[in-house]
Parts: structure tokens; C-alpha cells; sequence
């Protein structure tokens, strides 16, 4: 990948992944020496956040679709089932 | 269902979340309206409440630290009365406020989160594509080779790549933002 990429692998690595604790020794001496790891992890969590945030919306959406189906497959079932218990009435009079 | 692991539970999520979802909603779902309904609340306070717990349940049961301890049904019964709950007690401090009209995170979110919602916008421009990987690895914990599969890409790698490059446009758009606001 490119420099640029494996930046962002390395800052997830940190941010989501589970590093050794040899990592995270190096990661805090790269906090004191690297004056741009502090702000670029900060911008990769308000990243995350907003995915998360996106997910939510994303998955309340399909809940919504997913109620609105068994509505009207309920509804459906409902009139079918009165229409069929209708026609058994009638032939059970015969 | 009721005798569902939580690894089996996780997997049919995450390969199926639709089918999986459609199968719990229509098996919980009842068993919430009919506890609101007793306890106060409207069918569609129902539908916003179960809908809230089925979000704090998904993002539960996908984590790898998941233990399913109870029927699923059971789960969301006890998260949605919960909810309800903690609703009651907010309407009765503001009894003129409707539900709907509340913020949307789930009543679990950790309060101190900063607001998110100006990368929203930039997100919902990246395009359909590069937002649906995003949302699959990092939102819904799809694993890499699903993802891969899914949206044709030839590997693994090649998915991790485009996922980095989707995550890269975000953070540039995101960064002129915020550099140009400072100006």
C-alpha cells in the first residue's frame, strides 16, 4: 500500500486493533517524537464515530423496511384468513 | 431460535442480517407492543422503542465479547422495557414532548461522544460504493472476505486496500473542513 494507507493501517492498528504491549510502548515514544500522531489519531476517532453514527442510520432504516413488510404481510394474512374462514362458514352451512 | 448460540447468532447476522433481523422482529416485536401498550405507550412508541433495542442488540451481539445468556426474545423484551422505562420517566419531566421528536442514538450511547454529524455529510458524498464498505467493516462488522466477495473484489488484500483509500477520501474531505473553518 502506499505510505499514505499505511499510515491509517497503523493508526487503526492502535485505535480498534489489539496491539502487543510492545506496540503500545512504541506508540507512546511515536506520541512525543511524531508531532502529527496525536491530531491524525484524533481525526481517524471522529472517523469512526461518524461511521458508527452512519451505521446506526443505515440499520434503523432497514428496520423500518423490515416492519413496514410484516405489516402488510400481516395485514394480507388477516384478510386472507377472513376470507377463508367466510368460505368455510358458507360451506359448512351446506 | 430460542436455543441460538451466540456464535451462531453472530454468524447468521453478519451473512444474513436481513433474513436474521426479519426472523427476530417478527418474533420479539409482538411480545414489545404488547408490554407498551399495558404500560402506556402507543403502537408506534412500540415500533420506537423495539427499533432502538434491535440497534443496541446488533451492535451487542456482533462484538466478539457477546455471550447470549437468555433467548433472544428474551433479551430484547428486558432491553425494551428498559428503554420504555427511562421514556416514561422523561415524559414525566417534559410531558408535552413527543418521542418522536427525541435525538436518535440509543439510550446506551456513552453521553460524553462528541457530535459526529458534519463528517456524516462528508461520508454520504464519498458514493454509494465506498460508504457501503465502510459502513460493512467498520459498522457492521462484516469480516473481510465477505466484504470481498460482495462487493467483487479479486482478494482480501485488494478489499483492505480500497477500504484504506474509501477511509483516506473521508479523512481529506474531513481535514479542508476543519482547515477551512480555522481560516
Amino acid at each position: 500500500m502506499r505510505p499514505a494507507l499505511d499510515r491509517l493501517q497503523y493508526l487503526e492498528h492502535h485505535l480498534l486493533g489489539r496491539p502487543t504491549p510492545a506496540e503500545a510502548a512504541q506508540w507512546q515514544v511515536q506520541l512525543l517524537t511524531d508531532p502529527n500522531l496525536a491530531a491524525d489519531a484524533q481525526t481517524q476517532v471522529q472517523l469512526y464515530q461518524a461511521l458508527r453514527e452512519a451505521g446506526r442510520q443505515q440499520l434503523r432504516h432497514e428496520l423500518r423496511q423490515i416492519h413496514a413488510h410484516l405489516e402488510r404481510t400481516t395485514r394480507r394474512r388477516t384478510w386472507l384468513q377472513t376470507a377463508t374462514d367466510h368460505l368455510s362458514h358458507l360451506l359448512g352451512r351446506r | 431460535m430460542e436455543t441460538e448460540t451466540s456464535a451462531s447468532l453472530r454468524q447468521a447476522l453478519l451473512t444474513d442480517r436481513e433474513h436474521t433481523m426479519t426472523r427476530i422482529y417478527q418474533r420479539a416485536f409482538p411480545l414489545v407492543r404488547r408490554y407498551v401498550q399495558q404500560h402506556g405507550g402507543s403502537a408506534q412508541d412500540a415500533q420506537d422503542i423495539f427499533q432502538d433495542a434491535m440497534v443496541i442488540f446488533y451492535e451487542k451481539a456482533v462484538a466478539d465479547t457477546f455471550v447470549l445468556s437468555s433467548s433472544v426474545s428474551t433479551l430484547l423484551v428486558g432491553i425494551s422495557r428498559n428503554r420504555w422505562r427511562q421514556e416514561l420517566d422523561r415524559r414525566a419531566r417534559l410531558p408535552l414532548t413527543d418521542l418522536t421528536n427525541q435525538p436518535e442514538p440509543p439510550a446506551e450511547t456513552p453521553a460524553d461522544e462528541p457530535a459526529s454529524v458534519p463528517v456524516l455529510d462528508y461520508l454520504a458524498r464519498l458514493g454509494e460504493k465506498c460508504q457501503s464498505l465502510l459502513l460493512d467493516f467498520y459498522y457492521f462488522q462484516q469480516p473481510l472476505d465477505q466484504i470481498a466477495a460482495a462487493h467483487d473484489y479479486g482478494s482480501v488484500r485488494s478489499a483492505t486496500v480500497q477500504k484504506f483509500k474509501c477511509l483516506e477520501r473521508l479523512r481529506k474531505s474531513v481535514r479542508a473542513a476543519v482547515a477551512t473553518l480555522a481560516h
